[in-house]
């Protein structure tokens, strides 16, 4: 809220500069966003919270720096402004006489007016329409320029009638009818819904309630006879309508947040104030018509000061907690430790005891609460279960040399997102680029390879994937060299299904693999096992991507490969004899999967073989059709004695043996 | 006698002037080897007379050691030489590039959050995942949001359908840990929030936040005060100390926001704080009542603080970051730059 700092004074009497009272209305939690000088006059600009509607005017903010600042002292007009502006006339009928008001609907909880007639086509004076530019407001005439005024100095939106154009020289607060249409003040009309409250004269809306006028029944230079309205709407009925009308205006704003009900004649009674200083030629039809339906509830609260002094971690006497409460208008009753408090009607934010504690400590110093270490209870912090074995994957990826990435789980739909479940999106995105949730991590890293130029990345990302449920998945994208060219000789290791695939027998030891259809992966190199697909790209999405036809992609569900209950596994006994290694060239069908091989290796070896491993694969020349010759390599030891030639070679024998039974020839 | 100092003359000036390890190894065989030409005096022994028999073995022997000792330090002389000249040989320029293996390492982001996770677990707190794709109820009523509120503008939403929404801050664990957990606890979460904002330098729609809390007997705005300066210190240096000012936030009851001294220049004010000599961090307060009622929880035994704070920020501060985009585009030249 803008305000000059001359308004200020009109309430308070302090010493203090405009930076001091920025400051200290700062620490009151009125948050000072920019100060600077407009028209030779000092203006603040301060946040105002959500719960805090009282104070979004000048009377509000008064009322903290008069709770912060005790040498601080209320003027006569802040005095009046605590009395509700009172007047001598509001017990005579004659207004009465000039309009009727009735209200059909239990989102209007006060509606008030006065009524005035003579000239009005003076300007409004010149300070008051200055500290309304300083304020952001345009001079729109008296009236309307004397409507803000007050609305700025104690917060009530007023609304000026031009009461010969009111229907029936009536006021109905009611909810719009379907198909109702009305055009407001800044010209746009619109079609209202049953949802809506609006002001209607005998005939038709005059007004979005709490909102914004019509236009008909606007206020021009020609009036002679008005009708002044200030009235108290429920506040998520003119939040909802607002909404529905994308028709936010300085009185919205503040009936959405909150607005002393108690204020509503004040506020009019304050018009009359200003409207007779500028002795335009106006006079006021004495009383005033006030439909109150429903009166604010109080709320007696109980509070313990020593309680809040506990809760506060500082210590705060009853005497001071009294002065506080009070300097804010509220009313406290007792002495001592316990005080009976009721808040002020414009104070609907405060209902129980913690309340009334923040108000003690708000007042007393939020600066003066002291560091304290946590006492208690002993508590064990940190991270574990599937937290922990999430951080254990990512460190063991890291280590596997990959790089991890963080990408936006809100994407535009992409070749590599998953092709089956259901997905999810924002209901109303506000761009194509985030029209979705990803559903897989894998087009998030294809787009950050692709940015940083598609070739010798081994890029990583663990993160949240959305379909049918939110599930935490890993992805591995790896593409090129495995490490730099360089200048020494040996060939540098390049990115392939089986660099890909040892990454993840790293990761998870002994998984069971078994064909894989997913449409992202080349058809004939791709695996998958419980939890987890990878293989090689598809080329036909590398190629719309711009990717390397060498890339390989995993995505694994790390909730499904969490196993929490799983056991810690045993010492193998380590032998201190010495091993001994036989190597085996076979002739084999291609057509026998190594896995059987493998097996068969291990089957006929028995507790002697340690360890085997294929370290050559040839075909072609020499080689028959349909035939490759497999270098395998055999590693044997005994546990506690050396292992003779002899045993050596028998064991030899039988593996050779087995592989003749999957058609192996010796070469 | 005479043929002993002859030969070992002989041996002596032959071993000066060797001038290979090779040369002097021949050497030691021609002289001290079972041939060699002083080992062989020995064999004139049976033709001496008697009483010149041990007094010539005996010199052959010292002879033979004599030249042995010789031999000895002319080969450390000579291997020296030769290993010097052979270093020269194999000298490398050790300004040529290393070779590198392949090096993974982690995002910034993640090194940011392991440290806070370090940090709060040391003060007893328990890390709970959340989900980012919650029930509106999580997010908004369960944390004492009144419905259509106007607190809820402060955050643009995401929403799925009508029930649930991309979480707009990561306070929305909490309901999930009342609901599983029994006072005393400490708990926290540190996690990815959406909101439906444009983007600039330092506005993402995407972004990330840590949330913590507690709940236990006696809990005062103190102990939240010192829980964020012991937080404060481990993350950003031993002289942070921490302010407190009045806010609003529907979860907490009294709410405070809460800056830091600056760390990058002591408070005196530098651009890192905006010449303001503090730093805010997030928003802080007591568990609200109503919260801790909700979940069943005694408000006369119980009381709790909660307090957050965005993940983003930290590097931004240490690193002079100044574009929030940089941390989700994982250009590597960003990224390497942490590794």
């Amino acid at each position: 809220m803008k305000f000059a700092f001359s308004m200020l004074k009109d309430f308070v009497e302090t010493s203090s500069s405009a930076v001091e009272i920025g400051d200290l209305l700062t620490m009151a939690g009125f948050e000072l966003e920019g100060i600077e000088e407009v028209e030779g006059e000092m203006m603040l600009d301060i946040k105002v919270v959500s719960n805090r509607g009282d104070g979004l005017s000048v009377l509000g903010l008064a009322r903290e720096v008069l709770a912060k600042q005790p040498q601080a002292r209320p003027t006569e007009l802040y005095q009046r402004a605590a009395a509700r502006f009172p007047a001598a006339d509001l017990g005579r009928s004659e207004a009465s006489g000039f309009a009727q008001v009735v209200i059909e609907t239990e989102d209007c909880t006060r509606f008030a007016c006065r009524a005035f007639q003579g000239d009005f086509s003076k300007p409004a004076p010149q300070h008051i329409q200055k500290r309304l530019r300083i304020a952001g407001m345009r001079s729109l005439g008296l009236l309307v320029d004397l409507t803000n005024y007050v609305m700025l100095e104690v917060g009530q939106p007023l609304h000026a009638y031009d009461l010969d154009k009111l229907g029936g020289r009536k006021l109905v607060v009611r909810k719009a009818k379907s198909g109702e249409k009305l055009t407001t003040l800044n010209g746009d009309e619109h079609e209202l819904n049953p949802q809506q409250m609006m002001i209607c004269d005998a005939d038709r809306p005059v007004g979005v309630a709490g909102v914004m006028g019509g236009l008909d029944s606007e206020v021009t230079s020609g009036t002679t006879r008005i009708l002044l309205e200030a009235a108290h709407f429920v506040n998520t009925s003119v939040r909802r309508t607002r909404k529905q009308l994308g028709l936010s205006t300085e009185a919205s704003y503040r009936f959405e947040r909150s607005v002393d009900p108690e204020g509503v004649v004040a506020a009019l009674n304050r018009f009359a104030e200003l409207l007779a200083e500028v002795d335009s030629g106006s006079t006021l039809v004495p009383g005033v018509i006030d439909v109150y339906p429903a009166p604010p509830q109080s709320h007696l609260i109980e509070v313990s000061v020593g309680r809040a002094s506990k809760l506060l971690g500082m210590p705060v006497t009853p005497a001071d907690a009294k002065g506080y409460l009070e300097r804010l208008g509220f009313i406290v009753n007792g002495e001592g430790d316990q005080l009976s408090v009721t808040g002020p009607t414009w104070r609907p934010d405060v209902v129980q005891e913690y309340d009334v504690v923040e108000e003690i400590g708000r007042v007393h110093g939020f600066d003066k609460i002291p560091e304290a270490p946590i006492q208690g209870t002993t508590t064990q912090g940190g991270v574990f279960g599937r937290e922990l074995y999430l951080q254990q994957i990512r460190d063991k990826v890291m280590r596997l040399g990959f790089v991890q990435n963080i990408s936006h789980s809100l994407q535009d739909v992409h070749p590599l997102d998953d092709p089956i479940g259901p997905r999810v999106g924002p209901r109303h995105p506000s761009s194509p680029e985030m029209a979705v949730l990803r559903n897989s991590l894998l087009p998030g890293l294809a787009e950050n390879a692709r940015r940083n130029g598609s070739k010798d990345f081994h890029l990583f990302e663990i993160g949240a994937i959305f379909g049918a449920t939110e599930r935490r998945t890993l992805a591995l994208l790896s593409t090129g060299g495995r490490t730099p060219e360089h200048w020494e000789k040996e060939p540098p290791s390049k990115a392939s299904f089986f660099t890909l695939k040892a990454s993840i027998n790293e990761l998870w030891p002994g998984l069971e693999l078994t064909d894989s259809q997913d449409a992202r992966l080349h058809p004939t190199r791709q695996a998958q096992a419980k939890g987890l697909v990878f293989g090689q790209i598809h080329p036909d999405i590398a190629d719309e991507l711009d990717l390397p036809a060498e890339t390989f992609l995993a995505e694994a569900d790390l909730e499904a490969l969490y196993m929490p209950e799983e056991r810690a596994k045993s010492l193998i006994r380590i032998s201190r004899n010495p091993a001994v290694r036989r190597d085996i060239a076979i002739l084999i069908d291609k057509s026998v999967p190594y896995s059987q091989v493998e097996k068969a290796i291990e089957t006929a070896g028995g507790d002697l073989l340690e360890r085997q491993w294929l370290f050559d694969v040839y075909e072609g020349k020499g080689i028959p059709e349909g035939k490759h010759s497999l270098a395998l390599a055999i590693q044997i030891r005994k546990f506690g004695e050396n292992l003779t030639d002899e045993e050596a070679n028998q064991v030899r024998d039988r593996v050779v043996q087995a592989l003749a039974a999957l058609g192996a020839t010796q070469r | 006698m005479e043929a002993i100092a002859e030969v070992e003359a002989q041996a002596v000036e032959a071993v000066q002037n060797a001038s290979s390890t090779t040369e002097l190894r021949e050497l030691e065989i021609k002289f001290l080897g079972k041939q060699g030409a002083l080992t062989g005096l020995l064999r004139q022994i049976g033709s001496l007379p008697p009483d010149q028999k041990p007094t010539f073995g005996q010199k052959v022997n010292e002879a033979k050691a004599r030249v042995q000792g010789i031999i000895d330090s002319k080969l450390d002389t000579l291997k020296k030489t030769e290993q010097g000249a052979r270093f020269e040989t194999e000298r490398i320029d050790v300004t040529m590039p290393g070779r590198a293996s392949q090096f993974g390492y982690e995002h910034i982001l993640e090194q940011t959050a392991d440290k806070i996770k370090a940090v709060l677990g040391g003060l007893g707190f328990r890390y709970w995942h959340s989900p980012e794709l919650e029930f509106a109820k999580y997010n908004f009523e369960t944390l004492n949001y009144p419905p259509d509120h106007p607190a809820m503008d402060d955050q643009d939403t995401f929403w799925i359908d009508e029930e649930r929404l991309l979480r707009t801050q990561g306070t929305s664990v909490q309901g999930h840990v009342f609901e599983t957990t029994p006072p005393p606890f400490r708990a926290f979460t540190i996690g990815r929030c959406y909101r439906n904002e444009a983007v600039d330098r330092t506005h993402g729609h995407t972004f990330h936040q840590v949330d913590a809390f507690m709940v236990d007997e006696g809990v005062s705005m103190a102990h939240l005060k010192g829980t964020l300066g012991q937080f404060a210190r481990a993350m950003f240096g031993e002289n942070v100390t921490v302010r407190f000012r009045p806010d609003f936030f529907p979860f907490v009851e009294p709410g405070v926001d809460y800056a830091i001294s600056c760390p990058f220049c002591g408070g005196k004010g530098c651009a890192v704080c905006k010449r303001s000599g503090w730093i805010e961090l997030g928003g802080a307060g007591l568990i609200h009542p109503n919260i801790l009622r909700h979940f069943g929880i005694d408000t006369e035994r119980y009381s709790g603080f909660a307090f957050g704070l965005g993940v983003e920020r930290i590097p931004m501060m240490a690193h002079d970051i100044d574009d929030l985009r940089y941390f989700l585009e994982n250009d590597l030249r960003f990224l390497g730059q942490f590794r």
